[in-house]
């Protein structure tokens, strides 16, 4: 490999971990947004990933089980199409707390035009 | 489905149990779900083949069940660095050096060697390994503990900025050391210039000594040594500040003043006795004990040596080219 490629490779794993980094800070808030509809856990992630926030069921359903422990979703199972399936949607507290993000992401994004 | 109910089953494992029938329902209904996507996009049912990757793609199952679990250590991030600094100290300054000096005993003691022969010899290290299976155990043992109890946020909060250590510049050189160095090595010189140390045969309460035909020569390269260190001193008075050429010169004269003693300690240093009330065979004796006595010390002189000139070089290293 020649010292070009190296430090491309380099590159390319830093920013990765970076673009991750960045991404994983804005899941929940991304994830609380979409759950403003009732969705179960594989139409959630089809739609996060429909919008550009493609996330594995890894990382989604602890986040979603996290989340609900801190009561701000609610779930219930249900039958759909012959299949058990665990809905979620946000709990009263959710819609506060995310009303707070959204307030708290539009100052962050505006900071941070201004430092561009 | 074989490998899907597989996959889940090995993920159940290490969920936690009460949690476990819950998530394995919730993840079996997402993966069934992608399986069905994938069929109806091909037209055919799944084979294991087409299946693997995306379980391949969720991870292997110890981690999808990490994810679930709390973040758990044994100890903490706000506890570590100590105990890093700890473990780090403890085997640079103790368990490496106790190493070191059991292979240098072990190569170039013949005594020892033959005192612990074939198995023995690494028998011989059971105190090493009890000390580090204990020191690592009981300092893990005290940190896991401090961490999970109150004084670890009395350890990590209570803190003053005013009672940090000051900041010291290992460069620096005390001048109350170099003085007391100094007089050391004038002292020592002006004695041993005074007592005519370079004779061979010394007369001591009636008592004859002859020293080996290397002692004079050792006694004027000593002599040559300790100028050396005059000279040092005399620097370092004038510039308390390690340089490069001070620090190199500090190396050349610990490297050849261990030399020399190792040197004289094994040459057979003192060659006869004799007293009027001490017999031939027991002044003999006398001798042959005594310089064998000297010879098998000779290891601790190269270990101390050893050590000494180590911690030298990392001073060279330390002070670096520009300084």
């Amino acid at each position: 490999m020649s010292p070009s490629s190296n430090t491309d490779t380099q590159n390319d794993d830093r920013f990765e971990n970076l673009r991750q980094e960045l991404r994983r800070g804005s899941l929940p808030l991304a994830v609380l947004a979409a759950l403003r509809t009732e969705h179960y856990g594989y139409t959630l992630r089809k739609t996060l990933a429909d919008h550009g926030m493609a996330i594995d069921e890894g990382t989604l359903y602890p986040l979603l089980r996290r989340l609900e422990t801190q009561g701000l979703l609610v779930s219930q199972w249900r039958e759909e199409d012959k299949r058990n399936k665990r809905f979620y949607r946000l709990s009263p507290d959710g819609k506060l707390i995310l009303k707070q993000l959204l307030i708290e992401w539009k100052s962050i994004q505006e900071s941070l035009e201004d430092i561009f | 489905m074989e490998l899907v109910d597989r996959y889940l089953h090995a993920v159940k494992f290490w969920l936690p149990r009460n949690q476990k029938d819950d998530i394995i329902a919730e993840l079996s209904e997402d993966l069934r779900s992608q399986i069905e996507d994938k069929e109806s996009e091909l037209g055919h049912k799944l084979t294991d083949a087409e299946i693997e990757p995306i379980l391949k793609r969720c991870g292997s199952p110890m981690a999808v069940a990490g994810r679930y679990l709390p973040q758990q250590s044994l100890i903490g991030p706000a506890l570590f660095p100590i105990y890093s600094v700890i473990i780090r100290s403890l085997f640079l300054y103790f368990l490496v050096p106790w190493m070191l000096v059991w292979m240098g005993i072990a190569i170039f003691s013949p005594d020892f060697r033959a005192d612990h022969p074939g198995a023995a010899l690494f028998a011989s290290l059971k105190p090493w390994w009890l000390a580090c299976t204990y020191s690592l155990f009981f300092n893990t043992l005290a940190f896991a503990l401090l961490d999970r109890s109150q004084m670890r946020s009395h350890v990590v909060n209570d803190w003053n900025p005013r009672s940090l250590p000051a900041v010291r510049d290992r460069n620096v050189i005390s001048r109350g050391g170099t003085i007391f160095e100094l007089t050391v090595v004038v002292a020592t010189l002006a004695t041993w210039i005074q007592l005519d140390a370079f004779r061979r045969t010394f007369h001591i309460f009636g008592t004859t000594l002859t020293l080996s035909s290397r002692w004079p020569f050792f006694f004027w390269a000593l002599v040559v040594v300790s100028l050396a260190g005059i000279a040092l001193t005399c620097l370092n008075l004038s510039n308390p500040r390690w340089t490069r050429f001070t620090a190199s010169l500090r190396l050349g004269i610990d490297f050849y003043s261990f030399a020399l003693f190792y040197w004289l300690f094994r040459s057979d240093m003192l060659q006869s006795l004799s007293a009027s009330d001490v017999s031939f065979a027991d002044a003999s004796n006398f001798v042959r004990s005594f310089d064998h006595w000297m010879a098998s010390s000779a290891i601790w002189v190269l270990i101390i040596g050893a050590i000494v000139v180590f911690f030298d070089v990392r001073r060279i290293l330390r002070v670096g080219p520009t300084a």
